[in-house]
């Protein structure tokens, strides 16, 4: 998508895929998808899929790696071999490796991790099908694959990715947009009840106006993804509690 | 039983529980005096307490549950118990009469709990043969029933021995298993209806007859 | 393990940050002194070897004609390459810090990539048939913290002095040149580490070992962010995140005179 003409990113409020610029791309979430896992859950988010399942707390092995205090997150990110344009090659590559590491960084600050010492709990992601964005959308199926797994959580971690194409800052970056020239790409990750910032990068040339100008559609945007995060796992709860209706505490001896 | 009755809130991990002084049960926290739950579940309003019933999660023990355990490994001196929850527990070896390796099965109840919820055991009892039936933590009050009501339908009408652990493992032996099996799958996906106890026993009559025609 | 030592110093450094003070004396927003020396390697294209207090790393340069790649038939590239050398620290032997190490190499490669420093066009050779790859390869020596700032000033102070080898039948010839390699920008990278909700510039690796979050932004002299990376279990603030960027801006500017 190499383009030397310019293109107008931004038209009439409108962009090239007829959004406006504070507009997310559809968003679908299922918790619960998978029967082995502890947590799971299943998000498209335009064309981005995710399967993220969740296992643990279990112990962390071998145990050296065990945290006497706490315990881990070991969030794995992976991109499945068709899910881009060429193939990927299996090998996790750096950019797996490091996507990774950041994520699970972001997850720890709301899990009670402290409750379970010497555990591991492991995240395991596998992008399906890419556009643009897979890492804020994986983070955000896997803090509702985390509230599905019963993991005790100070609030959900909602993100989005924010930017600049042609000028114009926008929310939500497709491929197309992120290609542009001058393009610039923030995925950004919240707590939506206290708004701290629990995973921020960006890669681009950008000016502190525009960085402030982004944070504010960057909050906007975490706010539309927690509702899909908090309509999945109500939804869930809703559909299990159908089964449970009536009986809640008619087992007590 | 005061049940529907009750108001009821569905909440997310993060999400407010209470702004009012209330007692603080479980699965809350407190955060610049407001309440805010830590698991998806539900919230009672009315409740004098503050707190969330979660809709599912690992088993966490609790002082004097019953608990079913499968010995997963041994040290020289004590046995390594599974109990279907984030931590094994221990058993010494002086503690059991018989020898036990991997995959011997028993029951126990949880004396002690530490703070990062690793039980002690005692009144270890060890099983030999049966099977070990899996059940969702959250429905065992239901296989067990209303005074253990339900769990005296169950044994009089398989012929079963049978052992319910809180941590959602079932052990059974002797009589009719798949029978068992097929009434506690029942108890698990119909424990909205009421009079679940005379259904159940109503299940098990019938399939009875069929399986003597 | 070092592990126990590293904790009674924790305690003391946020005892320390809480009473508005660092362990080094330094003010929260300070750098230790930066150090740079320049053409550490007669082999390398470029090279320099950077003490950051005593965080002591190097930087070597070798530009290498490859194959661009199919979408970019006219545009050279970088490729950033980071070693945690177990002579540099005692946990570096045990076990391979492997994401830590992709990670620094990684930032390090956006600072400099996403700022435009380098024009990749200018690094072609012949359309679609042959480019230069500018390899940075920067080894930890010493590490006393903040690799990740010592790493982009080792890495642009060596792109700085970096020579284009003479090519002759495509190929390099040794030790001769044809020119130095230009660059637009001077992007740098500012780290910041939170802890007991402070913010300092530039953590020492006992201020690492007690933070809770991390912070690096990298800035341009013509006043341009070009990176961000947020690490570790903890968060920041909008406006927290206002302010090291405020930082960031001033204090690069005091290091780009040193180069």
């Amino acid at each position: 998508m190499k383009k030397k003409d310019k293109v107008d990113y931004v038209k009439n409020g409108k962009r090239l895929d007829g959004r406006k610029v504070d507009e997310l791309r559809p968003i679908k979430i299922e918790a619960g998808v998978l029967q082995r896992a502890d947590g799971s859950a299943y998000l498209e988010w335009g064309q981005n899929k995710v399967l993220v399942a969740v296992y643990g707390p279990r112990e962390a092995l071998p145990k050296h790696i065990q945290n006497p205090y706490r315990a881990l997150v070991n969030y794995n990110y992976r991109m499945a071999t068709f899910s881009v344009p060429d193939r990927k090659s299996p090998k996790p590559g750096r950019r797996e490796i490091e996507i990774s590491k950041v994520s699970g960084e972001a997850l720890e600050r709301a899990i009670f991790l402290e409750r379970f010492p010497n555990t591991t709990i492991d995240v395991f992601v596998e992008i399906l099908d890419s556009n643009a964005g897979t890492r804020v959308a994986a983070l955000s199926a896997a803090s509702v694959a985390l509230a599905d797994a019963g993991i005790p959580m100070r609030d959900l971690v909602s993100a989005v990715g924010v930017g600049k194409a042609g000028g114009e800052v926008i929310l939500d970056l497709n491929k197309a947009e992120e290609d542009a020239p001058d393009a610039v790409d923030m995925p950004i990750a919240m707590l939506p009840r206290t708004k701290e910032i629990v995973l921020l990068q960006m890669d681009g040339l950008f000016t502190k106006k525009e960085w402030q100008k982004s944070m504010k559609l960057a909050e906007k945007g975490c706010e539309q993804v927690y509702e899909a995060q908090r309509e999945a796992l109500r939804k869930k709860f809703l559909e299990a509690e159908k089964e449970d209706k009536k009986s809640k505490k008619a087992g007590d001896q | 039983m005061e049940k529907e009755t009750r108001r009821k809130k569905i909440v997310v991990p993060g999400e407010l529980v209470t702004e009012e002084r209330k007692r603080i049960g479980s699965h809350v926290f407190v955060d610049e005096g407001k309440v805010y739950a830590d698991s998806l579940g539900i919230s009672y309003p009315d409740s004098s307490t503050a707190s969330v019933v979660p809709l599912h999660g690992k088993y966490i023990p609790g002082r004097n549950d019953l608990i079913v355990g499968i010995i997963s490994n041994e040290t020289f001196n004590s046995y390594i118990v599974d109990i279907n929850s984030i931590y094994h527990s221990f058993i010494s070896k002086d503690s059991v009469r018989h020898e036990l390796k991997r995959g011997s099965i028993i029951s126990a109840i949880i004396q002690n709990v530490d703070e990062i919820n690793e039980a002690d055991l005692e009144d270890i009892r060890v099983f030999f043969g049966g099977e070990v039936i899996e059940v969702s933590p959250v429905k065992v009050p239901r296989i067990i029933g209303k005074n253990g009501s339900m769990l005296n339908v169950l044994k009089d009408n398989t012929g079963c021995n049978l052992i319910v652990g809180r941590n959602g493992w079932v052990w059974a032996k002797d009589g009719n298993l798949g029978l068992l099996v097929k009434a506690i799958r029942l108890i698990e996906r119909e424990s909205h209806l009421s009079d679940l106890t005379n259904k159940v026993e109503a299940f098990l009559k019938d399939e009875k007859g069929e399986t003597k025609k | 393990m070092e592990e126990t030592i590293w904790d009674l110093r924790t305690d003391k450094t946020i005892a320390a940050i809480k009473e508005g003070k660092r362990l080094d004396g330094r003010k929260f927003d300070e750098y230790r002194e930066v150090k740079i020396v320049n053409d550490i390697s007669e082999n390398a294209d470029g090279s320099a070897r950077v003490l950051l207090g005593k965080t002591d790393v190097i930087a070597g340069i070798k530009m290498v004609p490859g194959d661009p790649y199919p979408d970019s038939p006219d545009e050279g590239t970088i490729s950033v390459g980071a070693e945690l050398l177990p002579l540099a620290s005692p946990s570096f032997e045990s076990g391979p810090p492997r994401e830590e190490a992709t990670e620094l190499a990684r930032v390090v490669d956006r600072g400099i990539r996403e700022s435009k420093a380098i024009d990749f066009k200018k690094l072609c050779i012949r359309e679609g048939e042959l480019v230069w790859i500018v390899f940075i390869d920067v080894y930890t020596m010493n590490h006393d913290g903040n690799l990740f700032d010592a790493c982009s000033i080792a890495a642009l102070s060596s792109l700085l002095k970096t020579k284009i080898p003479k090519l002759e039948a495509d190929r390099v010839v040794a030790h001769e040149y044809a020119g130095k390699l230009a660059l637009a920008r001077k992007p740098l990278l500012s780290t910041f580490a939170k802890m007991a909700n402070n913010v300092v510039l530039d953590p020492i690796l006992s201020e690492e070992k007690a933070m809770e979050a991390r912070f690096s932004c990298a800035t341009t002299e013509d006043d341009c962010l070009c990176a961000f990376q947020k690490g570790g279990g903890g968060s920041f603030t909008e406006s927290e995140i206002d302010n090291c960027i405020d930082v960031a801006f001033k204090k690069a500017k005091d290091i780009r005179k040193l180069l």
